[in-house]
Order: structure tokens, then sequence, then C-alpha cells
């Protein structure tokens, strides 16, 4: 609640462009991060697909509205609905696999996109990426007028992705999900399919990663490859372990952590990336449940079982 | 053709080295080494360093006995720092991806810091072009073919024959009892990550001869050796090569009659179409 609370005062807080720009940054990672739980964290599912949702997203945004002439908000949607069909592929593929044959396919199936996006210059712009995105319109004005609004939208889906999120783990699709990451031959005896809710978990997950990937490219006017770079995905996917993951709060606030921090440690250069590295490797090590599990612990005393037993199933087994 | 087949085999035997050693640490410690791409990177830098007129400029030799001594200690470091904390907890298996993950981020900015993002050029082993039924060919590449099977039949024999070999053998096969026999499974663990990280320092000292120096070097053959593992299946070392050269192949070949962009796209393919058959690789045993 309070990291929802957060997010709809932000605005008020960041007014200058700089603080304007980290916000929208962070609440849009926080959608993808959050978002990449439901997967690895609740389905126990090791992808490594979901920043591709997230640039693929963008280059369908960009080439919708840039070289098919589709009016802006309504591409977003089709980057929504694309990436959907994309994920359920994905997912039906990899998921005949186990373990960590899945996340070196979805690895490779990372690279592989960037290797076609590059290539097809014409319509995706090389390596330069595919420049000109419009600006949303809003009562017929551009939305970047006032950089306030990209922080309220990117805030507003955060709000939305994390009801659907919260919704959907409490739902008796969300408990069947925990049942086949815990323990899958009880769970299948009980007659949940596990290849038919873990497709529609990958699918789930991808339609708000999805969104967040166009609104990005909106925002910054360009979908550009870096948006795969091994580096963002290991932003990202921090994000979600150092926050803590089946918590879908944890994400959030890892995101938004992180995104501080790094910001913080601009000044230094390549160094930085070499101390994300080493809280990495100490967060996992000290703290296995994440960010997250620090907050639950302190209430724990007084919070109920349920809650305490999200700390101890931190990672997917 | 004779081009296409030089080309095919001498990145199949680079992917061989390098998907070799991920193979051998996940038969035997159960984790995948995402820093293996950077560990060959560092591994060609170290060489560069050490032998060319720009760092101490001793010579190739010493550069390469350098290089070997360094990524044993950094095959050691690797797994004492990252893999070692979380072997045996629930999750070692995905954690240590997330730990390997972060120590490339480190070591890949680290050599960018040290090196800057500048291209080197590594001295090749041995220079000059062959000519090989009328095809010419450099020397160099002609090395890589001879050299990469020799050791990974020396690997092979090695972990048929030797006490190491069985004891890192018996671990992947069954911890407990090879641990009540009286294997020291820990010293057997570092064993096996500094085996692993020699190989891919070899492979690095290769591809620095055919190619330029920077620090992203490693990343992208340590995405074939990815696809050359999972094609092959994960901990068979015979699937891992029969792989490998597949690979190295179907990519020269798809580079050459079909364009170079949908290469990927062409290996792809063919690689969920052998999982989709095979779950578990061509040779690989069921999980």
């Amino acid at each position: 609640m309070a990291a929802i609370a957060a997010a709809v005062v932000l605005p008020q807080i960041f007014t200058s462009g700089v603080s304007q720009n980290l916000a929208v940054v962070a609440l849009l990672f926080a959608v993808v991060a959050s978002n990449w739980d439901l997967t690895l964290g609740y389905a126990g599912i090791f992808n490594f697909a979901h920043v591709a949702f997230f640039g693929i997203a963008g280059y369908v945004a960009a080439i919708a509205t840039i070289h098919l002439g589709l009016p802006v908000w309504w591409d977003i949607l089709l980057a929504v609905a694309v990436i959907a069909m994309l994920s359920g592929v994905t997912a039906a593929l990899a998921l005949r696999l186990r373990g960590i044959y899945v996340a070196l396919v979805t690895f490779a199936f990372v690279q592989l996109c960037v290797a076609l996006i590059v290539s097809q210059k014409d319509w995706t712009g090389g390596a330069v990426g595919l420049v000109g995105v419009p600006d949303l319109e809003i009562a017929g004005g551009p939305l970047g007028a006032d950089p306030k609004n990209y922080v309220y939208l990117s805030a507003g889906l955060l709000l939305a992705s994390t009801f659907f999120l919260r919704k959907l783990v409490a739902s008796d699709f969300g408990l069947s999900l925990i049942a086949l990451r815990d323990n899958e031959a009880y769970a299948v005896a009980r007659g949940v399919s596990a290849m038919r809710q873990r497709v529609l978990a990958m699918v789930a997950s991808s339609l708000f990663t999805a969104a967040a990937g166009a609104v990005y490219a909106h925002y910054l006017i360009v979908a550009s490859p870096d948006v795969f770079s091994f580096s963002l995905t290991t932003l990202i996917l921090s994000m979600t372990l150092l926050g803590g993951t089946a918590t879908i709060f944890g994400p959030i606030l890892g995101a938004i952590a992180l995104t501080v921090v790094t910001e913080q440690l601009a000044g230094f250069g390549v160094i930085r990336f070499m101390i994300i590295a080493v809280l990495i490797v100490l967060t996992l090590r000290f703290l296995p449940g994440g960010i997250w599990s620090v907050g639950t612990h302190w209430v724990g005393r007084k919070a109920s079982k349920s809650r305490r037993s999200k700390e101890t199933g931190s990672l997917p087994q | 053709m004779v081009s296409i087949l030089v080309a095919g085999l001498v990145s199949g035997s680079i992917y061989a080295l390098i998907a070799s050693g991920l193979s051998l640490v996940w038969g035997a410690l159960g984790v995948f080494n995402f820093a293996h791409g950077v560990l060959l990177m560092m591994g060609a830098y170290v060489a560069w360093w050490v032998s060319a007129p720009g760092g101490l400029g001793l010579g190739l030799l010493v550069g390469i006995l350098a290089c070997i001594a360094f990524l044993i200690l950094a095959g050691g470091l690797l797994y004492a720092l990252l893999v070692r904390p979380w072997i045996g907890t629930a999750n070692a298996e995905l954690t240590v991806i997330m730990t390997t993950i972060a120590g490339a981020m480190f070591l890949e900015n680290a050599a960018l810091y040290l090196f800057g993002g500048r291209l080197k050029v590594l001295d090749q082993v041995v220079s000059g072009t062959v000519s090989i039924g009328g095809t010419a060919m450099q020397a160099q590449n002609l090395l890589v073919i001879v050299l990469a099977p020799l050791l990974l039949g020396a690997l092979a024999l090695f972990l048929k024959l030797s006490k190491y070999g069985l004891a890192i053998r018996a671990i992947a096969q069954n911890r407990e009892a090879a641990q009540l026999l009286g294997i020291r499974i820990e010293r057997m663990y570092l064993a096996t990550f500094a085996v692993s990280a020699v190989l891919a320092g070899v492979a690095g000292v290769m591809i620095g001869g055919l190619f330029n120096l920077s620090p992203g070097m490693g990343s992208d053959p340590l995405l074939r050796a990815f696809l050359v593992v999972v094609f092959g299946g994960l901990g068979s070392l015979p699937g891992t090569i029969v792989a490998a050269y597949l690979i190295g192949l179907i990519e020269a070949g798809s580079s050459y009659y079909i364009g170079i962009y949908w290469t990927p796209v062409v290996l792809f393919a063919v690689l969920i179409t052998v999982l989709l058959v095979r779950p578990n690789g061509l040779l690989g045993r069921p999980a």
C-alpha cells in the first residue's frame, strides 16, 4: 500500500525535470519488475524473455504509429495484443522444457530478437533505433508539454497493474500457480493443468509489461535496441530479486530503490555498475528474501501467519 | 565450400571449448555460470596485457602462461565468492544465475575501467597463411581446428581415467555417496571451476587472435555456448562437442547461403525443433 501511495504522491514531490524523468523510469520499470515477479516468484518460471516483451512492445507501438499511421493510444492496445500472442507462443514452446533449460532458451530468444530487429533496418531503424515516435495526446494537445503528465500516466499504469496482479495472485488462478510451484505432482493430481496455467501466467504477466514498453517508447520518442541490453535485463531482474520475489510489492520497492541508487551513483561512471553488482550479491547473501522481507519482518510479530509464510517463500523452487 | 567448412570448424571448435566448460560445471555442481563469457574476455585481456608492447611486452608465450595461471585463480575466486555460499540452499540453481550475472556485470565494467573501450589486438599464436586443397587460410584458424579437439580429448581422458576425473563424475552422479567415500567435495568443486575457467581462457586467446578484444567480447560466444549446451544436452560432454560443431557449421552455412542477419533465426528454429523432439537435447539425460 505504501508503494501505491508513494506512486500517487511522487509527482508532487518530484518537481524538477531530472527527478520527474527519474520518476517515470522508476515507475515503468516497477511495472516490468512486478509483472516479472508473477512468473518468477509465484509461478516459479525462470524466464528471461520478459525484458524482450517490454522492448518489442516499444517497437510495435513505434512501427504502428510511424509506418502504419495508427493513432496514438491505439498503438498501445495493439502492442499489448501483439505481445500477449507472442508471449503465449513463446511460453507454449519454452515451457515444454524444464528448469534451467527455460532460462537458457528464453535468454537466447531475447538475443535473437535483438539480432532480428537490428537487421530489419527499413522497419526498425537498425542499431540506431526507430526515432520520432509521436507524443501521446490528451484533449488535442501533446502529453509531453507538461512532463508531469508522464509521471501521472506511469503512476496510473503501475496502480492498475498492481491492482491486477494482487487480484490475480489472490484468485483461484494465482493459488493454482503457487500450488504448481510448490508441488507440481500434487497439484496436477488435484486436476490443475500445469501447461495451461503456466502459459496463462506468462500471458497475464506480459500485458502490463507491453503497455509499459509502449508508453516508454512514446516517452523517449524512440524505440531503441538498447532496451534489450544485458545490463538492462540484469538491472530489472535485480529489482525483482532485491525487492523480494513472490511479493509483487517487493519488486516495485526494488525498482524505485535501484533507480534512485543508480541515479545517485551516476557520477561514478562505469564504477557504478560494479557497486550495484556488489550490492546485488550482498543482498542475495544476507537478505535472501529481498528488501521487502525486512519490512514484513518488522511488522511480522503482529502480522498474521499468512504474511509470515510469504517471507520464507522467497524464490521459486 | 572449403571456406565455409573452415569457418564452421573454427567457430565450432571455439564453441566446444566454451560450452564444455559450462557443461562440466553444470554436471558437477548443478549450477550455471553466466560469468563464463567474462572469464573468456579476462583471459584474452590478461594475455594481451602481459604480451603486447602496450602492456608488459613479455611476448605471447609468457602471456598465455600468465592467462592460464590467472584463470585458475579467477575460477577459484569466482567459485568461492559467487557460488559456494549458495550451494546446498533450496534455490541454488536460480540464485547462482543471479550472482554470476552480477559477477559478469562487475568484471565487464572493471575491464572497461582498466583498459578502456578501445579495441585491442592480440598477436596470433601462429602467423601467416596455409594453403589446403587450393584454399588459403590463416594458420591461426588451422591451429584452432587442431588444438580444440586435442584439448577436449585430453579433458575427456582426464574425466574418464584420472582419480580427479572419477571423483568429479562420482560427485555429478551422487553427491552424498561420493562424500561418504571420502571425496573432498569442496576441493573438487574448486578444481572443476578452475578447469572450466582455463578452457574459457584458451578460447579467449583464440578469439583474441582472430578478432579484436573488447570488454563485451565474451557475451556473443557465451550466447552460442548456451545454444550449444541446450542443443547437445546439459552435462553430456559428447553431446556438447557434437552440438558445438553442428552449430558452428549451421551458422557458417546459413550466413553464406541465407544471409548473416537471418543466421540467429535459423539457429533458433533448429534449436526449437530439436527440443520439441528431444526436450533434454541431442544426447542429454532426462532431468
